[in-house]
């Protein structure tokens, strides 16, 4: 490096004293956190047994992840939340945003009912799900009396069922931000292609198909991957709405390193899962990197 | 034509209006339950303006012995307001520093920062678990504030907008004998308020409603925040209590969007980095 002059040194001294607060919470709480986990990530260790309880063991907690019948589950379940929730959300989240900009009248308040669930307190809305979808809950109650089913379901205990609720409270919350950034991504297309458009005597379901989707295609791409990161870690729901047993039906990733961390202490193993959800979302993120360049070149 | 349009933007208004009802009427129910007798909870067809007004749901969680709603509300609030002032502090800092200043090893901490969004907390939870356990701030607020107070997603937005500051203002400011520390409190932060106020409200949301953090670092209930202690007003037995403890939860956050809607929706239209 060459020598820095007496005022570069200066300003850089000051710099980093900018940058100090920063830096040390990133060290201390991020970067070493890390290296830990990562190092945790090859061993044995009961939380409880202290620092000289911990043994390497190599590869052998991955190996077992292979046959862990929860992990398994969780696994799976997690991709099941992402490819039904994204979806669903974008799709509403869309149509909501294109009737948004000027098609409809009362824009603000019918904005607002879509976004008070994105900033409801998570914990608060599981517990109402809760009480929807219990066995003698309205959702039930609905189905008995006025779609002439003769009982009702077992929306929380059934293993095929349980992850429904899950679902549809993670897309109702999560509609009102995608519907807010595609509003904004909306208000970039030009007003002259949908007079075109009108000229051309196109339906407002050809305008909606051929020139909005399109157009805020790298949009959607966008929040695709930050709503599969964001569902990849879906833990409040799922432990709320299902108290504290969770089934194998509708455990997530999240919740199953939860469990094996603060229920049984196995820091070691539970390290191992976190580092297998950290590749997974680092390669939903290099998606997203590469996505962005195919886009910007185009 | 004119005339047609408008009865299709009527009808659309209709349809949509009527599915956006659908987002805030679980709400709508919620509350009304919260303020039913228990046995009237899961009538069917809904009852939506209760028979009577039972205040006393309301009364008695906030009264209750083993855990008042507003030592919640204080906890919760306290944690907040500490995260939002230490955030915003310690971020534009670091902002000036990367848009104004120059250092060696500048790009490559950037990118640093801006890697680590990618880790997830659950990575990062169980080493500061020990690390906080070891420290003895395991049960302490501080356990939920100090690693809230360093956010590469503020960081990077209000770097975007100080770089957007023609370097001109600041260098005339150095001629007049200001140093580093004046120009950033005097000239650019001034002038970055609205950001500002977006990432407090975007602070104030994720603190009030995270979860996760203090289920693992708090265990003494009278530590709790709002949303690790609603869970504990007996959400099955007495559902109308719950349900009231939850609305309690909802209500301070959707107040301060009435008032404060467009920093609300900038805070996501703008920075677009957060999910």
């Amino acid at each position: 490096m060459a020598k820095l002059s007496r005022a570069a040194r200066r300003e850089a001294g000051q710099a980093y004293l900018f940058l100090a607060p920063s830096l040390i919470i990133f060290l201390v709480l991020v970067l070493m956190p890390v290296l830990f986990s990562g190092y945790l990530a090859f061993t044995n260790w009961n939380f409880t047994s202290g620092l000289k309880g911990i043994q390497w063991i190599g590869l052998k907690n991955f190996a077992k992840l292979h046959t862990d019948r929860n992990f398994n589950f969780a696994l799976k379940n997690t991709f099941i939340y992402t490819a039904t929730s994204v979806p669903m959300t974008l799709l509403i989240a869309m149509v909501f945003a294109y009737f948004l900009n000027g098609r409809v009248y009362c824009q603000k308040l019918i904005r607002t009912f879509v976004f008070i669930p994105y900033i409801s307190n998570m914990v608060a809305l599981a517990l109402l799900f809760r009480c929807l979808f219990r066995s003698d809950g309205i959702i039930n109650s609905m189905l008995t009396t006025n779609f002439g089913m003769e009982e009702g379901l077992k929306w929380m205990s059934s293993n095929d069922l349980n992850k429904i609720p899950v679902i549809l409270l993670s897309t109702w919350a999560a509609v009102g931000y995608s519907m807010i950034v595609y509003m904004a991504a909306m208000q970039g297309i030009p007003e002259s292609l949908y007079e075109a458009a009108a000229i051309d005597g196109a339906s407002s379901h050809q305008v909606f198909w051929r020139i909005t989707v399109p157009l805020i295609s790298p949009t959607t791409f966008f929040l695709m991957i930050i709503r599969m990161i964001a569902v990849f870690k879906i833990f409040t729901s799922i432990s709320v709405l299902s108290g504290d047993i969770v089934a194998r039906g509708n455990i997530s990733l999240i919740v199953k390193i939860y469990q094996d961390a603060f229920g049984n202490y196995k820091f070691g193993y539970a390290s191992a899962e976190a580092w297998v959800l950290f590749i997974i979302i680092f390669a939903a993120t290099l998606l997203q990197f590469w996505g962005k360049k195919k886009w910007v070149n185009e | 034509m004119k005339r047609r349009a408008a009865v299709n933007k009527a009808i659309w208004t209709i349809v949509i209006g009527a599915l956006s009802i659908l987002f805030v009427l679980p709400l709508i129910w919620m509350l009304s339950a919260s303020l039913k007798p228990n046995y009237e909870v899961f009538n069917y067809p809904i009852q939506w303006i209760p028979s009577t007004f039972l205040w006393q749901n309301y009364t008695s969680i906030w009264t209750d012995a083993h855990m008042p709603f507003g030592l919640l509300y204080l906890n919760s609030i306290k944690i907040a307001l500490i995260t939002i002032v230490g955030k915003l502090l310690i971020s534009a800092a670091a902002a000036y520093a990367f848009s104004k200043m120059r250092f060696p090893g500048k790009s490559a901490m950037f990118l640093c920062f801006l890697g680590s969004m990618m880790i997830p907390a659950q990575v990062t939870v169980l080493p500061r678990f020990v690390l906080f356990k070891s420290l003895g701030i395991y049960n302490t607020h501080f356990s939920l504030i100090l690693p809230a107070l360093f956010d590469v997603s503020a960081i990077f937005l209000l770097r975007q907008f100080y770089v957007a500051i023609p370097s001109d203002l600041s260098e005339s400011a150095v001629i007049d004998g200001a140093g580093h520390f004046r120009i950033w409190i005097q000239i650019i932060v001034p002038l970055t308020k609205a950001p500002m106020a977006s990432l407090a409200v975007l602070a104030l949301v994720s603190s009030w409603n995270d979860y996760f953090n203090p289920l693992i670092f708090l265990v003494s209930p009278q530590k709790y925040t709002v949303s690790l202690g609603i869970r504990n007003y007996a959400a099955d037995i007495y559902v109308n209590q719950g349900l009231a403890a939850s609305v309690s939860a909802l209500a301070p956050i959707l107040i301060l969007y009435i008032f404060c809607q467009k920093y609300f929706v900038q805070s996501i239209a703008s920075s677009g980095i957060k999910g």
